[in-house]
């Protein structure tokens, strides 16, 4: 079996578990929603200020929940899965990319739900649809890539979630700040490809980390 | 241990002409002696600097290697570089108090992403604390240790990124932008404070090696001690 075969495998399993369990759309997703019902009440329901803040908000809460989405349950394996998966020969950076792609769609498929929940209900304009679906995109991809490595190597210590977080959370600070930056380009009228680069360069370095750190991460995981 | 006892006295000595240097150089004209700063700010976050990249190339050392000792290197040098990032933040922070009129300016990414940079380092330390067998918990701070580096040119190269309160870079390849006697004092200073670094570095990765023997395990102690079963006891 060649090294696509088994990511493209790896990916279809993912997501097959994924909309069996449902983890993502039915319980992560829900709470975003509801999420960007507190901020108004929060902040005051006036209009002008939700319009404003409304992307703002959409990627706190991508970042957010974002991390649950990438550390689901339905994305973790048991030791004995991994001892299987070792034992029939699979591919560490196979494992690695797989789950990253599962991840990038499932929260690609997250991020324009509570893009299109956060519009309609801060009915914040949308300037560009095509750039704000590429910055979602590349966010997304750099996320679970991140997200990935970081639950990887957590995998089986205590205080898993919060710790994995506390990692995640600054650790995407590039990532965060060239997607927000990048509407806040478009809505000004300056130049997005600078942010659009250093995002693609951040998706770009954390995917080679991680197939070079896949057999450790592996490993890390036992 | 006389070696360790000559880079401490260099240290201390060091860190007194850096002292002289600070405290003679001309004081800014619009800063005044609030520009004195500068030479504590800087090799503090130079430092944290150097410190995180150490692990870096620690971590990947350890990576290639799995000696235990790449591994003491790497986690004194994260230890060091957060007291020194969080060291430069206060007496940023000081300073801009002074000079500002705010501590802390969210407009600034530079102070920003600094503050990033210390929770994923503090972050470093807690997978370490969160993992109790020594090989295990190489291995994951070895992965982190050798990307958490990402974030350092972020915050080095912040201030050309974005509009900021904190100027630009003040020695370049194309000359400085300071006269030369702050930028000498600013030199004596970054190498006080790396000579600094390096002690404790030191003193750090020697104390961790004595200490890994006494590193537990998991198992406690008498866990070997069973117990007496009543009835293969004779004669009581």
């Amino acid at each position: 079996m060649s090294l696509w075969t088994q990511v493209v495998e790896i990916a279809r399993v993912d997501l097959v578990v994924e909309r069996r369990i449902g983890d993502v759309f039915r319980i992560v997703l829900p709470f975003a929603v509801a999420a960007l019902f507190v901020f108004p009440i929060a902040l005051g329901v006036e209009l002008a200020t939700m319009r404003r803040v409304g992307p703002a908000v959409f990627w706190t809460l991508g970042i957010l929940f974002g991390m649950q989405v990438a550390l689901r349950h339905s994305a973790t394996d048991t030791p004995p899965r991994r001892d299987m998966q070792a034992l029939a020969g699979l591919d560490p950076a196979a494992r690695f990319l797989g789950r990253a792609i599962s991840g990038a769609v499932v929260m690609t498929g997250f991020l324009v739900v509570v893009y299109v929940a956060m519009v309609a209900l801060y009915d914040s304009e949308t300037t560009s649809w095509w750039v704000t679906g590429l910055a979602a995109l590349l966010f997304a991809a750099g996320l679970t890539t991140l997200s990935t490595l970081v639950g990887e190597a957590t995998t089986g210590l205590r205080h898993r979630t919060g710790l994995a977080s506390l990692l995640i959370a600054p650790l995407s600070l590039p990532l965060v700040l060239a997607a927000s930056q990048t509407l806040a380009a478009v809505s000004d009228g300056t130049g997005i490809l600078p942010w659009m680069l250093l995002m693609t360069g951040t998706d770009i370095a954390l995917l080679v980390a991680g197939v070079g750190l896949a057999r450790p991460l592996e490993e890390a995981g036992r | 241990m006389t070696r360790l006892r000559v880079a401490y006295a260099l240290a201390v000595v060091g860190l007194g002409v850096g002292l002289w240097f600070a405290l003679t150089a001309p004081p800014d004209v619009l800063q005044g002696e609030y520009s004195r700063l500068l030479y504590i700010h800087v090799p503090t976050l130079w430092l944290a600097f150097l410190a995180f990249a150490v692990t870096s190339v620690a971590s990947i050392g350890w990576l290639i290697r799995k000696r235990q000792r790449w591994d003491r290197v790497a986690a004194a040098s994260v230890e060091i570089g957060v007291l020194f990032t969080a060291i430069g933040i206060a007496v940023g922070m000081i300073w801009g108090k002074a000079v500002w009129g705010v501590a802390w300016d969210w407009m600034d990414p530079r102070m920003a992403t600094t503050a990033v940079m210390l929770f994923v380092y503090i972050g470093y330390l807690a997978l370490r604390s969160a993992t109790d067998d020594p090989y295990s918990r190489a291995r994951r701070s070895a992965i982190l240790g050798s990307i958490a580096v990402i974030q350092v040119p972020l915050v080095y190269f912040s201030v050309n990124m974005f509009r900021t309160l904190h100027q630009t870079q003040s020695i370049r390849p194309d000359g400085a932008t300071m006269p030369d006697e702050m930028v000498i004092a600013l030199t004596v200073n970054v190498a006080a404070f790396t000579l600094v670094y390096v002690t404790l570095l030191a003193t750090r990765v020697g104390l961790a090696r004595r200490m890994g023997g006494a590193t537990p395990t998991g198992e406690l102690a008498g866990a070997a001690v069973t117990p007496p079963r009543t009835g293969e006891i004779e004669d009581v």
